[in-house]
């Protein structure tokens, strides 16, 4: 064997010209494969992660909320639901919210608004709303003060310290109705909760909507230490709690950003075909010229006794060889800029930028150093010039030898 | 017993096609020990004789006995494997691995027989020197001459202790110097080691050092003579 990895290193460097531009053709494609796939997994980890700080990677719902979001979907809150979910491990932190569409109303002007209800001092810890906070104070404490985003204050032409109206369907049917005051104007990424969206203290949202019972809720976000054990744990929630509650996982709730993403990686994964089969048909050729310049050299070797079998190693091994010396190499030039950009993201600009303030997405281009990224794409080049070894193979099993010696 | 028994040996070429009777009912006895050449004029069959002899082809009809092993009965790995063990060849050129040194050439086939690393050192140092090119084991067959890379083939041959070696024409790329040297090495191996030598030629000179002169035309044997002083 050992012999046979030495007639290959020898046979590669022996037209070391060659070698080296198919080894490079390999270095390309994976150099260029690697930037773009970890451009694009760090895009799709940024928009995934930007969603699930917003809804968590689990939600607990009343069963048929996720698919019929009305506020008669509701349920009420019960110790022993803490309880249980605090048993389970892995859960870092749970969010209760309660959402409700309303009319608002200031002076002259109205408009539907969503009310989200939250536990101040507990949202701020996940997603620092404090900071968002750009006229006013972030609320702290139980009263009725409310949070608006900028672009609703700026519709409804209402200032910090101003009364807001709303009007709407509260549980089981009642009017919900009240007045509270504008403590503080926020500013999100996104545009559509600037425009839409009021935040009102947990209490002061269950008391509109229904103010008979209190622990009114819409959901339970649930944020888990490991995102990667999502679906073991959210088993594990179903069993834990009874069957009146639907444990819905962020890909259920966000499946627009999946299906967006999905239909981004098929573009992605046609610019890596073309790659590949360039770099694939680099080694394959040159495999096979070496295959068929060395035909009465392997035509001697199997009449003095050497097996087929042993001779297809040769191949193999020269193929290897490049491929590996491309993989290191690509490797090796990848990683730096990867991780470079990885925590030197570019920014964006311009129309883009706007898109990615819509997801609510920070609008910068972080590349993801994720293994499975690098793990892949050698993978595929490992594979590949197997791939193109395969030809030579099938040749070394059959031919002739005493044509071969004719050549 | 004959090392080779050929009995009845017809060779058809392109059968389906424009046939070509390559060899038309060869039978040939080769003893231990013989110096043999075999000659004829081009397109007589000799290198179809020796393909055939050695293994490397099969005839359309007749039998080949090596040592009593009908070649026929073999599938195609254990021929291989047979002529691992018993055949040794010489071809007229690029006989080597042109990337592994005449010492790594000629180790390679004790390498395929599984001789343990030491002997196989030992043996191809010995037999290189037999040839002559002891001061060169280390240069690759492009820092060989000609002549020079035929006596590593002969080591080569020599040193897997085949039954019989066969070699066709080895002398026809080579001038006449170079040609005597390697007969002169062929002829103290066979001395020296009893080893079995079957050569092609159509080289005056080479006919003069045979022990016998088989004579093929058109793929029939028309002389077999035997010269005792040689
Ligand atoms: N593969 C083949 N296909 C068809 N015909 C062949 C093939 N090999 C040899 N022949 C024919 O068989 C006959 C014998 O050829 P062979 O090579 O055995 O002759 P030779 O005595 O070795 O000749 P030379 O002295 O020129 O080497 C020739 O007529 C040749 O054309
Ligand atoms: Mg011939």
């Amino acid at each position: 064997m050992r012999t046979l990895i030495k007639i290959a290193w020898r046979n590669l460097w022996r037209n070391r010209r060659r070698t080296i531009l198919t080894a490079s053709a390999v270095v390309l494609a994976l150099f260029l494969a690697l930037i773009m796939r970890s451009m694009q997994f760090g895009s799709y980890e940024q928009m995934i992660s930007a969603g699930v700080s917003q809804v968590g990677d689990l939600q607990v719902h009343d069963t048929g909320y996720q698919a019929n979001q009305s506020i008669d979907r509701a349920f009420f809150y019960r110790k022993s639901m803490g309880k249980t979910l605090a048993g389970i491990q892995g859960i870092t932190r749970v969010l209760p919210g309660l959402k409700t569409f309303s009319l608002s109303s200031y002076g002259k002007q109205t408009k539907g608004v969503l009310i989200s209800g939250i536990n101040p001092v507990l949202q701020n810890q996940q997603n620092h709303l404090s900071g968002k906070i750009i006229q006013g104070k972030y609320p702290t404490g139980d009263h009725n003060d409310v949070l608006l985003g900028d672009k609703l204050a700026e519709f409804l032409k209402m200032k910090v310290g101003d009364t807001l109206v709303l009007l709407g369907q509260g549980y089981r049917g009642i009017t919900a109705y009240g007045i509270y005051k504008v403590s503080g104007i926020f500013h999100l990424p996104s545009l559509q909760m600037n425009s839409e969206l009021v935040y009102m203290n947990l209490k002061a949202a269950q008391d509109f909507v229904y103010p008979y019972q209190s622990g009114l809720l819409t959901s339970l976000s649930v944020f888990l230490k490991d995102p990667a054990k999502l679906e073991s744990k959210k088993k594990e929630i179903e069993h834990a709690l009874d069957s009146d509650f639907e444990v819905i996982s962020w890909k259920t709730m966000l499946s627009d950003i999946l299906q967006t993403i999905k239909v981004d990686n098929i573009s992605g994964q046609i610019m890596l075909l073309i790659l590949y089969i360039i770099a694939a048909f680099g080694i394959f050729s040159t495999i096979l010229m070496m295959t068929m310049e060395k035909r009465r050299q392997y035509a001697i070797m199997v009449s003095i006794g050497m097996e087929r079998r042993r001779l297809v190693w040769v191949s193999i091994f020269e193929t290897f060889i490049i491929s590996i010396i491309g993989i290191i190499i690509g490797l090796l030039l990848a990683s730096p800029v990867i991780y470079y950009l990885h925590f030197h993201p570019i920014p964006i600009t311009g129309d883009m930028a706007k898109m990615y303030l819509e997801f609510n997405i920070e609008p910068v281009l972080p590349f993801s150093i994720k293994a499975h990224v690098f793990l892949s794409q050698t993978i595929i080049v490992l594979v590949l010039s197997l791939l193109s070894s395969l030809y030579p193979i099938i040749y070394l099993s059959r031919f002739n030898i005493l044509n071969a010696f004719r050549h | 017993m004959s090392i080779i028994e050929a009995k009845n040996i017809y060779k058809v070429y392109n059968e389906t096609k424009v046939p070509v009777n390559a060899l038309n009912g060869v039978d040939l006895k080769i003893e231990e020990g013989e110096f043999t050449a075999i000659v004829g004029p081009s397109g007589s069959g000799k290198t179809t004789l020796l393909n055939i002899l050695g293994g490397l082809d099969l005839p359309s009809k007749g039998d080949i006995f090596i040592e009593g092993t009908n070649l026929k009965d073999l599938s195609s790995r254990q021929l291989i494997n047979f002529r691992l063990h018993n055949i040794g060849f010489v071809f007229q050129s690029y006989n080597l691995i042109p990337v592994l040194t005449a010492k790594e050439n000629t180790e390679f086939i004790l390498e395929l027989q599984k001789v343990p690393k030491k002997e196989r050192m030992q043996k191809a140092l010995e037999l290189l020197e037999a040839v002559g090119i002891a001061d060169k084991v280390d240069h690759k067959p492009g820092q060989l001459s000609g002549g020079q890379q035929q006596r590593v083939a002969v080591a080569r041959a020599l040193a897997s202790q085949p039954r019989f070696i066969i070699a066709d024409e080895p002398t026809a790329n080579l001038d006449s110097r170079s040609t005597n040297e390697l007969l002169e090495i062929m002829a103290e191996m066979n001395r020296k080691y009893h080893s079995t030598f079957i050569f092609a030629t159509h080289d005056q000179r080479v006919m003069d050092k045979a022990h016998r002169i088989v004579t093929i035309d058109d793929g029939k044997i028309i002389g077999d003579e035997t010269f005792k002083g040689r």
